[in-house]
């Protein structure tokens, strides 16, 4: 998909030379030997499950961790790196999968933060930084405003302010790591026409991502790396999904997601939502709800996807559903025909409902504690008598939470902090399978976990959906929502817009539904103009 | 070699906390100047005696510190409760009939007992019917109205017990329930307030501590910042206080091992304590997952308070005096203390263990120091100067080096610490 000016220059120095980089965190070697080679103007992607060393590699060309084994040059010079600010120096700039923005401060600001153009010696010449910035953002197609704190704009656009900063830091060399995780179908598409263009104007960009589809559209180079290793490189064009998979998990897999979805619904309404409303924090003219109007139903042993661009609302549906906004929300609440009003968490994890959240991180894990004390956390009179907690039932159900779920660690009080991304979102959901929910809610289940992980909660999803438990299911991948979902309601700027059936998913289909100014659903229209 | 090596790097790891204790000890005996009768100073028994009771005061404060500072909180209002406590004791040993102190202390352990019937007696039903309990979540109207009698029998009781003691002047029993409520009182209040406002708890618990000691100096009266406690105004039995069993146990020091012993079981083996683990781990977390929140951080606020009223007990037995301004610093002698022994501010991470251990750490250290002779100014440096190297080697600078020791010790990679990549296992329910 690459386009022909993007052809591999004449020889000339690598942009970025890595030959034989090694490094340990203690006694685990995250990197062997590994060699890395990026022309200029390329778009190189790196790929590798969880733990397979992309970050870590990465982190060391930018600086970001010295003490290492191994030779890094910068178009043909030598380099050692002591700091980000050295690798800076040398134009190598990292863009992290958290963005580092500060929040408060306006866009030039974080543009321009540690290289401010001054007035005088102590002025900052914020006129300048602004006409400056706009220089920058204009050549990445930004659309908002530039003296408004970041924090108001949307993560897209964040992300490109990111871009900027590293662009203004006079960058030659661009790594992004997983850039596109936060980011709308839209935006992501968006932000690869940038891309390409930075890499046609002599940029080489290291892009490190999980999305097989994303490497395909973008990639001139592949690395794969597995278990610190260093496995092999292929051309953008040549590669196949099924030998990436290969490469990236050491063998070859037959069908990795099933597709024969079994019908497991029963006629049995578990969760019933009508007209569900949630005021907008800082409300503006055009929308003063996030989300309004939301109503569905879901039956025992079905799974109801929720599709929907950033900010249309799905996440906040699911929060609200469980309480987490018992003040400014409303709306009825019906399980399994009783209505219901929730005040918190703790009234809802009683009525059965168990939220699996978007930030397994910031919302999910204790990441300090071991997976014993994550998982008991939803019902610790599981693991106690009389407010004593019993170590060795604590153990006994940790140790079955591992084993039912199939979780690698190394013992039942391994910190969950130090597990991968996949081992955590099973301890997630662990936990919450220990409340014995009749009601699972699903917020991006499988985000930033490898493929393997990813199929294994694929299964995990359908086995509780046959075991009769009602799931609701938001994810921005369509291909994971469209496999696993009975239905699926779209949601367009919080308010529903279709609602399709098994066999009438399509990923044209939902985008329609899904965009702003696209068509919408009869039976919802109608409800548009009763309300 | 190097399993030795390995074994005993381990073996001094897990037993770090207790190495600082050890050294410092071994100082004090070789250090200690030796008497006519070739006795040990340091070593003999009534000096180690007084090293216990003289921590304690700060031991009590620093036992409630601790659980306030493993759920990422902080409570500088210690050290007004403690002189608060110390001036409501005084007073009411020594003075017959209704004042400030027996007015204020009276309603408030009334209201306590009340309060604390209604809320504990729906959730001690709750834990015993688990199962029924858990299809609504909430106590029945029945229990709740069992909790409001109860509550306001134990309220009415509470009331004759107060009154009757206000009559003639307070016993020891009174001033020990009295008085601590007072504290878990206010603590309660800082709780509330941190937890429903959503208010920092260094800003809560800063104002509390200002305007707890400006009600102390109210209720002392403008000509009487010292309320003096003798055998004389006060009831014989408040002696018992300060006396030593067995001649060698101070009684201050056997309330700080009690409060250790319970306060370390609660947060080592009971629901309660992994909740205060949980909300200083990530609150965020804690919240979804259904912990109740709110009420874990008032409860931690309200025991944090309570021992410092207990605290206040003790000191007015000590020094035989009540006063306002006891306990000016006391707060920042506590969370020193608390940090030595390991806890994080960062909340999460910490044991009483490790608050019983830095206790004594500063116990020994004044001990020693005084026992030397050393001016108190130098010894505020020596002070300063051991809390500093105490957390650098609990989890500083010193943490990475016994990793990189432990590195060397045993350098080959662990193959089986990377993660295996199991993919055909399918998930088994």
């Amino acid at each position: 998909m690459s386009s022909p000016d993007l052809a591999n220059p004449p020889i000339q120095p690598f942009a970025l030379e890595m030959r034989q980089i090694s490094k340990s965190f203690g006694p685990t070697q995250v990197l062997r030997d590994v060699d890395f080679e990026l022309r200029a103007g390329e778009i190189h992607a790196l790929m590798g499950e969880n733990g397979a060393g992309k970050s870590t590699l990465m982190k060391i060309a930018a600086g970001l961790l010295e003490d290492y084994a191994g030779e890094i040059s910068v178009y043909g010079e030598k380099a050692k790196f002591l700091s980000p600010r050295d690798a800076a120096r040398a134009g190598i700039s990292m863009i992290h999968q958290e963005l580092n923005l500060v929040p408060e401060l306006a866009v030039d600001e974080n543009i321009f933060l540690g290289q401010e153009r001054l007035r005088g010696a102590f002025f900052v010449d914020r006129q300048q930084q602004v006409r400056a910035a706009r220089e920058v953002l204009k050549n990445l197609d930004f659309q908002g405003q530039i003296d408004v704190p970041v924090s108001r704009l949307r993560v897209g656009e964040q992300q490109l302010v990111e871009i900027a900063k590293a662009l203004a830091s006079k960058a030659r060399i661009l790594i992004m790591d997983e850039p596109t995780s936060a980011l709308s179908i839209n935006e992501s598409e968006r932000l690869f026409q940038v891309i390409r263009r930075l890499a046609a104007e002599g940029v080489a960009i290291v892009y490190i991502s999980h999305r097989m589809d994303e490497v395909f559209a973008l990639a001139d180079q592949v690395t794969v790396l597995r278990d610190g290793s260093y496995i092999g490189t292929l051309p953008g064009q040549s590669a196949n999904r099924r030998e990436l998979i290969r490469m990236m998990v050491g063998r070859e897999l037959q069908e990795m997601l099933t597709s024969d979805k079994q019908n497991t619904a029963a006629d049995l309404p578990a969760l019933e939502v009508k007209k569900l409303w949630l005021e907008h924090p800082n409300p503006t003219p055009s929308r003063t709800m996030l989300i309004q109007n939301v109503s569905f139903s879901v039956n025992a042993g079905e799974v109801l996807g929720i599709a929907g661009l950033l900010g249309a609302g799905r996440s906040e549906t699911l929060e609200t559903i469980f309480g987490l906004h018992p003040k400014t929300s409303g709306g009825e609440i019906r399980v399994f025909g009783k209505p219901m009003t929730f005040r918190g968490p703790a009234d809802t994890k009683m009525a059965g409902i168990a939220f699996v959240t978007e930030d397994r991180k910031r919302d999910g894990l204790i990441l300090g504690s071991g997976i014993d004390r994550n998982v008991e956390l939803s019902m610790m009179t599981v693991v106690s008598r009389f407010g004593v907690v019993l170590p060795e039932k604590e153990t006994d159900l940790a140790k079955q939470t591992i084993h039912d779920l199939s979780i690698h660690a190394s013992g039942p009080s391994q910190p969950t902090g130090t597990l991968s991304g996949g081992n955590q979102q099973k301890v997630v959901i662990g936990k919450w399978l220990l409340t014995k929910p009749r009601i699972l809610l699903l917020d991006e289940p499988t985000r930033g976990i490898d493929v393997g992980a990813k199929a294994e909660i694929y299964r995990l999803v359908e086995q509780l959906a046959e075991q009769g438990l009602a799931i609701v299911l938001v994810t921005s991948e369509l291909p994971e929502l469209t496999l696993l979902s009975d239905r699926i309601l779209v949601l367009r700027e919080g308010r529903p817009t279709a609602l399709l059936e098994r066999g009438n998913f399509s990923h044209e289909l939902i985008l329609e539904y899904a965009s702003p100014g696209g068509t919408i659903q009869p039976e919802f229209a109608e409800e548009e103009v009763l309300a | 070699m190097k399993k030795i090596l390995s074994v005993g790097g381990k073996f001094l790891l897990r037993t770090k906390l207790f190495w600082g204790l050890a050294v410092l000890y071994a100082a004090g005996i070789i250090l200690s100047p030796v008497n006519r009768h070739g006795v040990n100073i340091f070593l003999s028994p009534g000096n180690q005696s007084d090293v216990l009771r003289q921590v304690s005061n700060n031991g009590i404060i620093a036992v409630g510190m601790t659980l306030v500072i493993i759920t990422a909180g902080i409570d500088l209002s210690v050290g007004s409760i403690m002189g608060f406590g110390s001036l409501l004791t005084a007073m009411l040993l020594s003075q017959q009939g209704w004042n400030p102190a027996s007015s204020i202390s009276v309603p408030v352990l009334a209201i306590i007992c009340l309060f604390g019937f209604v809320y504990l007696v729906p959730l001690v039903s709750l834990g015993i019917r688990r199962e029924s309990a858990k299809a609504t979540g909430k106590a029945s109207p029945a229990t709740r109205i069992t909790g409001w009698v109860l509550g306001l029998m134990a309220a009415g009781a509470a009331l004759y017990f107060g009154s009757g003691e206000v009559e003639h002047k307070f016993g020891v029993l009174g001033v020990l329930i009295t008085v601590p409520a007072v504290g878990l009182m206010i603590g309660a209040v800082s709780g509330v307030i941190i937890a429903k406002f959503k208010m920092q708890p260094f800003i809560v618990t800063l104002a509390m501590m200002v305007a707890v000691l400006g009600v102390g100096r109210l209720v002392a009266g403008p000509n009487q910042a010292i309320y003096p406690l003798d055998s004389i105004n006060s009831t014989q039995s408040f002696t018992f206080l300060r006396e030593l069993v067995f001649e060698i146990v101070p009684v201050p020091g056997i309330f700080f091992l009690v409060a250790v012993l319970i306060f370390g079981f609660i947060l080592k083996a009971t629901t309660f304590g992994r909740y205060v683990y949980a909300l200083g781990g990530n609150e965020q977390a804690a919240r979804l997952a259904g912990v109740r929140v709110d009420q874990v951080k008032i409860a931690t606020y309200a025991m944090s308070g309570m021992l410092a009223g207990l605290s206040g007990v003790l000191y007015a037995a000590q020094y035989r005096q009540g006063l306002a301004d006891a306990g000016t610093g006391t707060e920042l002698n506590a969370i020193a203390a608390v940090v030595i022994g390991g806890t994080n501010l960062m909340g999460g991470k910490g044991s009483m263990t490790g608050t019983l251990v830095g206790v004594l750490i500063f116990g020994f250290l004044g001990n020693i120091l005084l026992l030397k002779n050393i001016d108190s100014n130098t010894q505020l440096v020596l002070k300063g100067a051991i809390i500093i190297i105490a957390v650098l080697l609990q989890e500083g600078q010193g943490g990475s080096w016994w990793k990189r020791i432990r590195t060397k010790i045993n350098p080959e990679p662990k193959a089986s610490e990377t993660k295996p990549i199991e993919l055909s296992s399918p998930t088994k329910t």
